[in-house]
């Protein structure tokens, strides 16, 4: 029997919830231990954003080139037809994994926090026993922070195994699949589905609500429609998967007018969503609350039992990283005996389509609920010089805000790069901008970011540029 | 005799322009004068539009493109051999140019702003006499008069630009072949924008400059790496070191030049020669002078701080004034001005003007740079993060660059930022929302910054000015 590990703060699990924690508490002089099953960087890193946004990279790059080998470049870029080698892409994403794995290690070491790797379950409120590969590890902490994560739904009529697959399998295939079959047109979904079809897989989204990213308002969907329209991608909206084909090689669908339907895929990738981890880790023992399927916490990341935190994707959503990670550095300084507390007005979320999706704050209708009169200002990109010089004139800026004082309420965008403009959005958000704030900014020229003050301009009734 | 205006506006540029959409949206009868004749039809849109900010930037982004289709796709497996269409991508310059251009004619006709196509002149504080293109005379009576003539290419004695071997910014954006040898008389902004475009297509880049460093006015820091990476690029750079003369001859250009502080000539033969030593304020022929309006030494016309000359009802806006040459700034005081002018509290933030140069990687700026503060004797911090700790930078195959944050040692304020990177103007533009608020660098660093983005970055660099960075 391994010695026991004795410390002050124990977290389980190393994604950006997790790892985050563990390096702020360590950069305050906590003595923290960090459990991980798997690899360092959880979802985040090994299987989710950091590998589909390579991928999602080079398959945009490879697609624009094709584009212009068809003669179709605006630039005067001449050439012959460009050829993928998949496996060199798939290396180099690989390489950026390991580099980032690498790079998390070494943080948590700078930090001072060893990682106990295996396993982790509760034997009770202070006490976790985790299974190493030399055998269990009893690690006993005064505070224990669960970051467990969350891990992809899996439709029973859909068993994952052989062609179907979830988003981890689809970020390392090594050969192109001719055609491929998408059930769930969420952001994962879509992200994954159109890189694959720039890839030159032909791609079929099948969605069982009335449209795809049912989650963002439809006006803002609707340039990412275009897109997959042109990208040949076929949307079968309001069509349910029912199973695989028996020779395994087509997806069986209802449409929404009820008929079957065979699709053709020689992968299935199943993307309805993701469920926080909370079995097998022992919340039997420790009998926390739980908000529907999530773990139940306060707006300090507190659970029911005293002395046991929650952060990332296990406690609901918005599940996405930087959530986790803002959740897990103030757990860190509440821990240390810092008075924080969660007061984010905005967690900007991203969808890395083509072209991208951001939304910061309150779409139209949400701000409706909370002010009985609104106003919006959208300025489109076709009228912004940065953008034209770009190529990239289809979609828009939009500012949501009340109507009486002009506090800016929700702040959103569809176009090619506004993910980088996120962040602009959320800090006007978190500073309580009003639109005169933003139409006094002066913006840079030539910037996309001129279409976000427009679009405050054009709110108050007075756009320059349309 | 048309008129009487409230808003007579002289030049059509982004000063221009802007000032007479906002006066005419504010309810004043307005008037906007451009001389500029792009097929013997007026084109407004001043520098920017026709011949500096939007051209450069097409061929900056067409040429960029072109490069990672080249040298950078093989390592993301991507396997293409590109060739250069330069026809093709100056069509793709062109329409963009043209339909800016046209859009600004079509704003005024929505906003009911009087379009003249000819040369203004200031005759009186209330009244502008208008030369059209074929020399017919007429006067335009006005309320006020808005200078927004803008700026022009800063000549270099010894050197006789003929927009053929030896260009201005204008003459390299429609070269209609890649020179083999391109040298370039400045290290600022411009120069290494319109060199970075021609050494992708091809050229092989020498730019020289006077002082001992590069983009003079950026932070040193960021001069320094931009030094480094364009030199990696392939540019050749010749420091503190002064051109005396430059002579076209049978095969291209000799260039002789001369150590700043004084020393041996050299010369240097090249195909094209691009004079890029700054410029200056435009107010030949406009008869400011004469109608009382103080100049001072540079040229610049002189304003309060607020758009207003010495002279009751002539104001001014832009690149003929004093502050920074860029098209926004331009922008922002056009808006000011016309809202002044109705009465309104126009009012235009000095502090914070961000800046941008879109060579690749990008570098931007707002505020103070640490220089300056040494100089004032303020007490600062700073915090710096890299681009090789940031997730995004290597999903999109970059690893150039970092970004600095500056904040006063007291208080936190935010007083100045620095980024050279990908997509350095986008990511500057939430520390200049921040520094509008008055934000702290903790303010930022509180902030949630989505991932993976390059935003990233600034959140950890305003961490780094508290000590606490957790990426590196
Ligand atoms: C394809 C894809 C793309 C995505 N793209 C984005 C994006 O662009 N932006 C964004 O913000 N989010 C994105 N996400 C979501 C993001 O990955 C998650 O929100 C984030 O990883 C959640 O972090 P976490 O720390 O809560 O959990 P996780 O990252 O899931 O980490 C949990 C870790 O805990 C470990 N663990 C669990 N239980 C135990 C145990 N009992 N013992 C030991 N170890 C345990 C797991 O092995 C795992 O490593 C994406 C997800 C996917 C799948
Ligand atoms: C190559 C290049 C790249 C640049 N890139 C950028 C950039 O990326 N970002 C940025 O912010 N800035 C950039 N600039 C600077 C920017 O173009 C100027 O700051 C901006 O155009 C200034 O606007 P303005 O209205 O003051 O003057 P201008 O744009 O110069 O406009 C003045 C107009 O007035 C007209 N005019 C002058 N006198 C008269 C008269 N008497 N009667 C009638 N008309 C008259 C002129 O014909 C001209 O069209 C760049 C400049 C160049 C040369």
């Amino acid at each position: 029997m391994k010695k026991d590990m004795i410390c002050k703060l124990l977290i389980i699990g190393t994604g950006p919830g997790g790892y985050i924690a563990a390096i702020r508490a360590g950069q305050l002089g906590i003595d923290t231990v960090i459990v991980e099953a798997k690899k360092a960087g959880g979802t985040c890193l090994n299987v989710g954003c950091i590998p589909s946004k390579a991928l999602i990279h080079a398959a945009e790059e490879y697609e624009k080139v094709l584009h212009y080998a068809e003669g179709k470049s605006p630039l005067g870029i001449g050439l012959a037809a460009p050829t993928l080698d998949l496996g060199r892409t798939i290396a180099w994403k690989d390489d950026i994994v390991r580099r980032l794995n690498n790079g998390v290690a070494g943080l948590l070491k700078k930090a001072k926090v060893p990682v106990v790797h295996g396993w982790a379950r509760f034997k009770d409120g202070k006490t976790v026993e985790v299974e190493t590969e030399t055998g269990p590890q009893i690690v006993r902490a005064e505070t224990v922070i669960i970051a467990t994560g969350s891990a992809p739904i899996e439709l029973p009529f859909l068993p994952f195994g052989g062609n179907v697959i979830s988003s981890t399998e689809a970020l390392a295939l090594k050969t192109l699949p001719a055609t491929m079959a998408v059930v769930g047109g969420g952001y994962i979904g879509l992200e994954l589905g159109i890189a694959f079809a720039k890839l030159g897989t032909k791609v079929t989204v099948v969605e069982a609500e009335s449209r795809v990213l049912p989650l963002y308002d439809a006006e803002l969907t609707r340039p990412v429609m275009k897109r997959l329209a042109d990208l040949g991608v076929a949307v079968l909206t309001g069509a349910k998967a029912k199973g695989v084909s028996a020779k395994g090689d087509a997806l069986l669908i209802s449409t929404a007018d009820g008929a079957d339907e065979k699709i053709a895929a020689e992968k299935i990738l199943v993307t309805v969503g993701r469920k926080p981890v909370t079995e097998g880790w022992g919340l039997e023992e420790i009998d926390l609350d739980m908000a529907g399927r999530f773990i139940k916490i306060d707006d300090q990341c507190r659970t029911s039992m005293r002395g046991i935190y929650a952060i990332g994707d296990v406690t609901g959503e918005p599940m996405l990283a930087h959530r986790a990670m803002a959740q897990g550095e103030m757990v860190a300084e509440i821990v240390a005996g810092h008075k924080r507390s969660w007061d984010k007005r905005c967690i900007p979320a991203i969808c890395f389509t083509d072209p991208e999706i951001v939304s910061a704050g309150l779409s139209p209708d949400e701000a409706r609920k909370v002010s009985p009169e609104i106003k919006i200002g959208q300025f489109p990109f076709s009228a912004n010089g940065r953008a034209m010089t770009k190529l990239a004139e289809d979609g828009w800026v939009r500012v949501v805000a009340r109507a009486d004082n002009h506090l800016v309420l929700g702040i959103q965008a569809v176009g090619v790069g506004v993910s980088e403009l996120s962040t602009s959005f959320g800090l006007a958000i978190e500073m309580g901008a009003r639109l005169e704030d933003i139409a006094g900014t002066i913006h840079a020229h030539p910037t996309q970011g001129e279409g976000f003050q427009e679009a405050a301009l054009k709110a108050l009734g007075h756009a320059l540029h349309i | 005799m048309p008129g009487p205006y409230d808003v007579v506006v002289i030049g059509g540029g982004p000063g221009g322009y802007n000032a007479a959409i906002r006066a005419a949206q504010l309810g004043l009868k307005t008037a906007c004068i451009e001389k500029r004749a792009v097929k013997d039809a007026v084109a407004f849109g001043g520098t920017c539009l026709n011949v500096g900010c939007i051209p450069s930037k097409a061929l900056l982004f067409a040429s960029e493109r072109f490069e990672d289709a080249s040298k950078h796709f093989a390592s993301i497996g991507i396997k293409v051999t590109p060739e250069i269409d330069l026809p093709g991508m100056m069509g793709h310059k062109e329409r963009t140019v043209d339909q800016l251009v046209k859009g600004v004619s079509f704003l005024f006709k929505k906003n009911k702003v009087d379009p003249y196509f000819g040369t203004g002149r200031i005759v009186s504080a209330t009244q502008v006499e208008l030369t059209g293109p074929d020399g017919t005379k007429e006067t335009l009576e006005t309320k006020n008069i808005i200078i927004a003539t803008g700026s022009e290419v800063m000549p270099l004695p010894g050197v006789t630009v003929d927009e053929k071997v030896i260009v201005s910014s204008t003459g390299i954006l429609s070269l209609s072949e890649v020179p083999k040898r391109l040298t370039v008389i400045g290290a600022g902004i411009i120069g290494l924008e319109l060199g970075s475009v021609w050494r992708r297509l091809g050229a092989e880049v020498t730019v020289i400059e006077y002082l001992d460093r590069i983009v003079p006015g950026v932070d040193g820091d960021v001069a320094k790496e931009f030094q480094k990476i364009l030199t990696r690029q392939g540019i050749k750079f010749k420091l503190a070191t002064k051109v005396t003369k430059a002579e076209p001859g049978a095969s291209g250009v000799t260039v002789t030049m001369e150590p700043a502080a004084g020393g041996a000539a050299e010369t240097l033969e090249t195909d094209i020669l691009l004079v890029c030593i700054g410029r200056r304020p435009f107010i030949e022929g406009l008869g400011a002078k004469e109608a009382g309006v103080a100049i001072d030494k540079r040229g610049r016309v002189e304003t309060d701080g607020h758009g207003r000359t010495n002279v009751p009802g002539i104001w001014v806006v832009g690149d003929v004034t004093t502050g920074p040459m860029l098209a926004h700034k331009a922008e922002d005081e056009a808006m000011a001005v016309a809202e002044l002018i109705a009465g309104k509290a126009g009012h235009v933030n000095y502090d914070v003007i961000p800046s941008v140069v879109y060579t690749h990687p990008e570098v931007a700026s707002v505020g103070k740079t640490e220089d300056e503060l040494k100089a004032a004797g303020v007490a600062y911090k700073t915090g710096k993060f890299p681009f090789t700790a940031n997730a995004r930078a290597k999903t999109v195959a970059e690893k150039d660059g970092f970004v600095k944050i500056i904040a006063d040692a007291k208080t936190d304020r935010v007083l100045g930022c620095h980024i050279i990177g990908p997509e350095a103007g986008n990511l500057i533009m939430e520390v200049a929302v921040a520094m509008e608020f008055g934000a702290s660098s903790e303010d930022i660093a509180r902030t949630c910054h989505p991932h993976p983005t390059l935003t990233e970055g600034v959140r950890q660099a305003a961490l780094g000015v508290d000590n606490r960075i957790m990426q590196m």
